[in-house]
């Protein structure tokens, strides 16, 4: 096998993984609290400021950081939900919506207010490995088997834990749970706090990987939505796989033809998808 | 460079509100200044663009204005958005009624804005905007762009190599071969396209040529084909986040070769590279108009030295930048140009009106060294391919050295010869 193309798969593949905490994140909230957070990337973003101001200008250890991030992003998916979501949870899906898509703005006008608009990085980095011809990055190495034990956690929380078990009820069928005794708004609080801290953790991933500026969320928003949408909105772990495939569509997409029309396969792969199964690749 | 919106803002706010009423006598001269004070292209260079505008304006009125008339700014804000750009245009034109427009960052922006300015009968000073596209074969009458045009950026670059690797390589230029890798939007096609017709005109191989979308979340794709290919320099047309994501990627990729080269927009913030690669990018190469303080003073004249140092000690006392981007340089340049030499004579002679700035433009004539970019101005005439355009602009090729840039090309006004094939201190060097 071409060495180059090995390697452009295994690129997609951890690429793959930078997109599946989002993913993750997206659904979880979807699945359970119905309700699109348009403000996702930007929740990243938030983190990934957390991440480099604690770093590099309070001078924190990364490791400490890293675990500030995750509270303080948690906090704000809970604050997200308390202040935007929970008092529109009764109107129509366009609504909560735009109201999401205004915390977009609101999170990236104060970036560039806090931070202004330069472009912020982190300055770690670790060494490449190299296997033959092929060399793999060591800073997406780690990402990726991050992104994988940290799905694994999710998974093991919503399978073997009562409050787990109880997101995964509700995010089942919504308007039986409560007859079953599971209150609703503390599950909606649990969902976004959790939905919140993958967003962190997808921040301390990313941020070792790309600048950060106020509209980095641009960067993989779209793309994240784009994944959710074809693993199926509120479907973990076929969103997690269509992290996965999307990933390495791009990537060899890219080596047989070119970076610009691999996104335009990627983008006709999830129209097709759209066609054959519109609810979602991976739906049951 | 410590900037944020705030500070930019405030510094128009101030700008536009006022030293006029204070120091003037008769109504003020309102112009439209259109940046990208957020948004992506606000970190890639439109910041220091605007800054550099900001002085020139500052220092006009400080001199009296035009006969103590002083010009006020009225500053937008076009968000690194075409659409915003237009929009922003058509309210400084509409609402606030300016008859000149100056600025515009990205050429993205500047192909549906020259169009709309020019729709409307009013003048676009474009300062930075580079593409070819924007005004080749258009015959716009009230469009103008002192600055260099991208078909300059290639020739620049491919000179420089052909001129350069066969006596520091070993290598001929026939077997030279050049990745060309370049943002999609006109700024990144017009320059791609440059540098591929004067590679095809020097006989340079092409090993690679493929754009990306400056937002891609990752290039790694990228890295692994040119690995694969072994061009003998990468020739990289980008913004910033691009570009840096671009540097990471190919260090972490193992991609190696004998040189790198920027062509302006985010290779032209030294600073910001530097933050983030520290004295990795040595060596680097870039394509630009020079930055003022890369020339010597002698070279220019008396009036434009002056200009140099005022430029200088300002944007320096604003920003704390250790070496001011070139933007800084081309926003106040080419507003002091306008200023000075198209808007005094223009309402002097002819109340400032619309007709008055195109024909007082037109007759503008400065020689080589008058500038304090060391280029001189001389607008292509109408019924002209590239009517608007200064010919007399000149692009240069540095070298980045211990966050420094030094002229290399062209060799009679370098500072030396290259640095090339990359030193083995730098991760990107060939092993």
């Amino acid at each position: 096998m071409d060495p180059f193309l090995l390697e452009a798969i295994v690129n997609g593949i951890l690429l793959g993984g930078v997109f599946a905490l989002p993913v993750l994140g997206l659904n979880l909230v979807f699945g359970v609290v119905d309700v699109v957070w348009l403000c996702y990337a930007e929740l990243v973003m938030v983190g990934m400021y957390c991440v480099w101001f604690l770093h590099t200008q309070a001078g924190w250890p990364l490791i400490l950081a890293f675990a500030a991030c995750l509270p303080v992003v948690a906090m704000l998916g809970l604050l997200l939900h308390l202040l935007v979501v929970k008092p529109l949870l009764g109107s129509p899906p366009i609504t909560q919506v735009l109201a999401t898509g205004g915390v977009l703005f609101i999170l990236q006008g104060g970036a560039m207010l806090t931070f202004g608009t330069d472009f912020r990085s982190l300055g770690v980095e670790m060494p490449p490995m190299e296997v033959g011809e092929i060399f793999v990055s060591g800073t997406k190495l780690v990402a990726f088997v991050a992104a994988l034990v940290s799905a694994a956690g999710l998974w093991a929380f919503l399978k073997f834990t009562y409050v787990g078990t109880a997101i995964r009820a509700i995010a089942r069928d919504r308007e039986v749970m409560p007859l079953m005794g599971v209150d609703p708004q503390r599950i909606y609080l649990v969902a976004s706090a959790v939905g919140g801290g993958l967003a962190g953790l997808a921040a301390c991933l990313l941020v070792v990987q790309l600048d950060v500026h106020p509209f980095i969320g641009l960067s993989f928003g779209p793309i994240t939505f784009m994944i959710c949408v074809m693993g199926g909105l509120g479907n973990m772990l076929g969103g997690f796989l269509a992290a996965f495939l999307m990933g390495v569509i791009i990537s060899t997409g890219g080596f047989w033809w070119n970076t610009e029309m691999s996104y335009v396969v990627a983008f006709v792969f999830f129209i097709v998808v759209m066609f054959a199964r519109p609810r979602g690749l991976f739906a049951r | 460079m410590l900037m944020n919106r705030r500070t930019v803002m405030a510094g128009a706010a101030a700008l536009a509100a006022g030293r006029a009423s204070a120091q003037g006598s008769g109504a003020p001269i309102r112009i439209g200044l259109l940046h990208d004070l957020s948004g992506p292209f606000a970190g890639a260079g439109s910041v220091p663009l605007f800054q550099g505008a900001e002085i020139a304006i500052e220092l006009f009125n400080e001199r009296g204005g035009v006969d103590g008339r002083m010009v006020q700014a009225v500053s937008a804000d076009s968000q690194s958005r075409a659409e915003v750009a237009i929009n922003e245009a058509e309210r400084l034109i509409g609402q606030e009624r300016v008859d000149v427009v100056i600025g515009v960052y990205s050429s993205a922006h500047a192909v549906p804005l020259a169009q709309r300015m020019q729709a409307a009968g009013k003048i676009l000073w474009i300062n930075s905007a580079i593409a070819t596209a924007v005004l080749k074969g258009k015959n716009f009458t009230t469009i103008f762009r002192p600055t260099v045009h991208s078909d300059q950026y290639g020739e620049g670059s491919v000179m420089f190599l052909s001129e350069h690797c066969e006596r520091t390589t070993r290598i001929a230029p026939r077997n030279f071969k050049l990745g060309i890798i370049y943002e999609d939007g006109p700024y990144g096609v017009g320059v791609a396209t440059a540098l591929e017709a004067n590679a095809n005109r020097v006989g340079m191989p092409i090993a690679l040529k493929e754009g990306y979308s400056a937002t891609a979340p990752d290039l790694s794709t990228l890295v692994t084909k040119l690995r694969r290919e072994r061009p003998d320099a990468i020739l990289q047309v980008g913004y910033n986040p691009d570009i840096t994501l671009f540097l990471r990627q190919a260090k972490s990729g193992g991609l190696r070769t004998r040189m790198v080269i920027g062509h302006g927009a985010g290779y032209s913030q030294i600073d910001r590279l530097t933050e983030t690669f520290g004295r990795e990018i040595d060596h680097f190469c870039n394509v630009d108009p020079a930055a003022t303080q890369m020339l010597s003073p002698e070279r220019l004249t008396p009036q434009a030295r002056e200009l140099q140092q005022i430029l200088l000690d300002r944007f320096r006392a604003r920003t704390r930048s250790n070496d001011p981007p070139t933007h800084a340089s081309m926003g106040f340049n080419n507003t002091w140009v306008f200023l000075e030499h198209v808007l005094k004579p223009a309402v002097r002679q002819g109340g400032g009106s619309v007709e008055a700035m195109r024909t007082a433009a037109l007759a503008v004539d400065i020689p080589v060294g008058g500038t304090i970019q060391g280029y001189g101005v001389k607008f292509r005439p109408p019924g002209d391919e590239m009517a608007g355009q200064n010919e007399r602009s000149i692009a240069v090729v540095m070298q980045f050295e211990d966050a420094k840039s030094i002229v290399r090309w062209p060799t009679p006004i370098a500072a030396g010869p290259p640095v090339m094939p990359l030193p083995a201190s730098s991760p990107f060097a060939l092993r």
